[in-house]
């Protein structure tokens, strides 16, 4: 009995890690500030983790598939910046299908370049950082962007909106994450990806397409995008060139801080966002705590190490490597 | 882009003429990054516009792209075209030192723009134009204050402050313009916490949510420019508390006046880009013909608030 039970909570350990590690940050927080848990705190937390999120969503697909997406942030910046040009030119309504096509087709672009010509994905999306950086300036001719009509406009409903006192940004957040999540673990597809990244030559031969699976990722991570873009637009109604810089790597960190391996083949759309999650509460837990802002990159740092290393240490059963 | 090349090759026309025009002044600039924001994008085009008007001087106009490397080869360029005088836009503080030396050994006087380059550098430059970033601070401090005063709670106000990207000599200045300063004006108004926004619109937005949940009574938030203020204000106005807090930034961008306009946001520093253009090109003939020209050459930055702000045109970027 004893040991069945032992093994049944190892075993229990060994797959949800990250969400005891998530559950001792939490309650760590807490103790240091009471408001860290209160309803408005976490409802603003998980808004703002939900542009990173939606964008982690999509890059999760891509990761599984053994392949990165760092075009992501410059990306999120080009459909930004489109959506709220548009917003003033042809209005809302066309304005966000015409910018969903747009940002679709570099995400196909980028899947025709990775999945049917076999390119290294670093390298292309590498290059797509910057070259999309490049297009965003030609397009805005490096001005900021806003939208005239603040007030008047229904397009912040996406940002600011709220659907039975529960922020959009952080219904569609998790209702992208819910169905994705589908789509993973339960289609044909979703089996596909795991088969392409796990072993991409076995999957081959076993008659999976695999420069078209590996295309459909990227066009799903650009979708992301997309969505992203959107909920950030309608929050602030105004941007940035810039507004996206930097976010391909949190994006990532977030992605294998949820346990997906860069190699490929695993990881799930559950604890990536839970890897965004911890990432949101970091940041704003630290705020709260009120510590001196050049000594939070250290300590990010080191709950993010943690982190990881009781995923690990959760798997094997151990503290430390068995083999060190 | 054609604009900037038929300058180039109208330069380098004159250049080959000679004694044709040897009486006017060839002046060669190398940007920052050009594109990166309307800031940068908005002063190249004065920059143009004012060097077109003025029939004695010819440019080289250039751009790094941020990047430091080709910033220092730009500087090679021109100092191998031999122009009479360099006007650099940092892209790195320490970086572009040796540079700069180098085109003052050639006896090319150089003028730093905007944000100046590192002390170790100051021998080798011949003049610093652009804005006094610790005395904006200061102007944001006051503007603070007298609004508090106005108010009548300059007793016992709660403010926070949302400061440029960390490390950033702007952001560093522009912070300890502002600390400096309030103590003296306002010794009563508690400054209780400082984060950073990174010049970012939504960082910033989500820096403000934050001091929403811990603090819950903020009379007023200092942003180091209008960008992140704006992001400090929506964040507000999604709260609900909008209405008393007295937002105060710097930079103006359009933004920043619209919600003046709007009555939302009560003040910042106006920084225009075409006087910053305008004054980096003026010193530079200054410094060519001989002028007394003060090292440190500071153009003006005023106060705009929701009194003032007929004053002044609405910033275009």
């Amino acid at each position: 009995m004893v040991t069945v039970s032992r093994r049944e909570i190892g075993s229990m350990l060994a797959k949800q890690g990250i969400l005891i590690a998530f559950a001792l940050f939490m309650i760590g927080f807490t103790l240091a500030n009471a408001k860290f848990l209160s309803v408005d705190n976490v409802f603003s937390v998980v808004r703002s983790s939900a542009i990173l999120g939606v964008m982690a969503l999509g890059v999760t697909f891509v990761v599984i598939s053994g392949n990165l997406d760092l075009s992501v942030g410059s990306m999120m910046s080009f459909s930004t910046i489109v959506v709220l040009d548009l917003h003033d030119k042809i209005g809302p309504a066309l304005a966000i299908p015409a910018m969903f096509a747009m940002t679709l087709c570099l995400g196909a672009f980028i899947g025709f370049l990775v999945g049917y010509l076999r390119l290294n994905s670093l390298i292309v999306t590498l290059g797509m950082l910057s070259a999309i950086h490049g297009l965003t300036l030609t397009y805005s001719g490096g001005q900021n962007m806003d939208i005239a009509d603040k007030e008047g406009t229904w397009f912040s409903v996406f940002g600011q909106g709220a659907i039975l006192g529960v922020p959009t940004p952080i219904l569609m957040f998790l209702s992208l994450a819910a169905l994705l999540g589908l789509v993973l673990a339960k289609t044909p597809f979703g089996r596909k990806v795991y088969a392409v990244g796990g072993n991409g030559t076995a999957a081959t031969f076993s008659g999976i397409k695999r420069a078209r699976t590996v295309f459909t990722c990227y066009l799903i991570s650009a979708g992301c995008v997309a969505v992203a873009g959107l909920i950030q637009a309608s929050r602030s109604l105004g941007s940035q060139n810039t507004v996206g810089q930097g976010l391909e790597l949190e994006v990532l960190a977030a992605v294998i801080l949820g346990g997906a391996s860069l190699m490929g083949g695993v990881g799930t759309i559950f604890k990536t966002v839970i890897g965004v999650l911890i990432l949101g509460f970091i940041q704003n837990g630290l705020l709260l705590l009120g510590l001196p802002f050049y000594f939070q990159f250290v300590v990010t740092w080191i709950i993010i190490i943690l982190a990881v290393w009781l995923d690990i240490a959760a798997k094997r059963g151990k503290l430390w490597s068995p083999i060190a | 882009m054609t604009l900037r090349s038929t300058l180039v090759v109208s330069t380098a026309l004159a250049a080959l003429a000679g004694t044709a025009s040897a009486q006017s002044m060839q002046i060669g600039i190398t940007q920052n990054n050009v594109g990166v924001d309307s800031y940068q994008t908005t002063y190249e085009q004065a920059f143009i516009a004012a060097a077109e008007a003025n029939d004695d001087v010819e440019t080289v106009v250039l751009d790094a792209g941020g990047d430091v490397a080709r910033q220092i080869a730009q500087m090679e360029d021109l100092i191998q075209q031999e122009v009479d005088a360099i006007i650099i836009w940092p892209t790195n503080g320490e970086a572009v030192i040796p540079a700069v030396r180098k085109a003052s050994q050639a006896g090319i006087p150089v003028i730093v723009t905007n944000s100046n380059i590192a002390e170790q550098g100051f021998d080798f430059v011949a003049s610093f134009s652009g804005p006094d970033n610790i005395t904006q601070g200061a102007r944001s401090a006051e503007i603070m204050c007298d609004r508090f005063k106005a108010q009548g709670i300059d007793g016992e106000a709660q403010i926070v402050q949302i400061s440029g990207q960390p490390g950033y000599t702007t952001a560093i200045e522009r912070a300890q313009g502002f600390e400096e300063r309030l103590p003296e004006v306002c010794p009563d108004v508690t400054l209780m916490e400082t984060q950073p926004g990174d010049w970012n619109r939504e960082k910033s937005q989500q820096v403000m949510e934050a001091f929403l949940v811990k603090y819950d009574d903020i009379d007023g938030v200092y942003a180091g420019d209008d960008n992140m203020g704006v992001g400090a204000l929506n964040a507000a106005k999604a709260a609900g508390r909008a209405g008393d807090i007295t937002f105060v930034g710097a930079t103006n961008f359009a933004v920043g006046y619209e919600a003046m306009a709007a009555g939302e946001y009560w003040g910042s520093i106006y920084q225009s880009p075409v006087d910053d253009a305008e004054a980096a090109l003026q010193t530079a003939i200054d410094v060519l013909n001989g002028e007394d020209v003060p090292f440190l050459n500071y153009f003006d930055t005023p106060k705009i608030t929701q009194d003032n702000m007929d004053e002044f045109t609405k910033p275009v970027f």
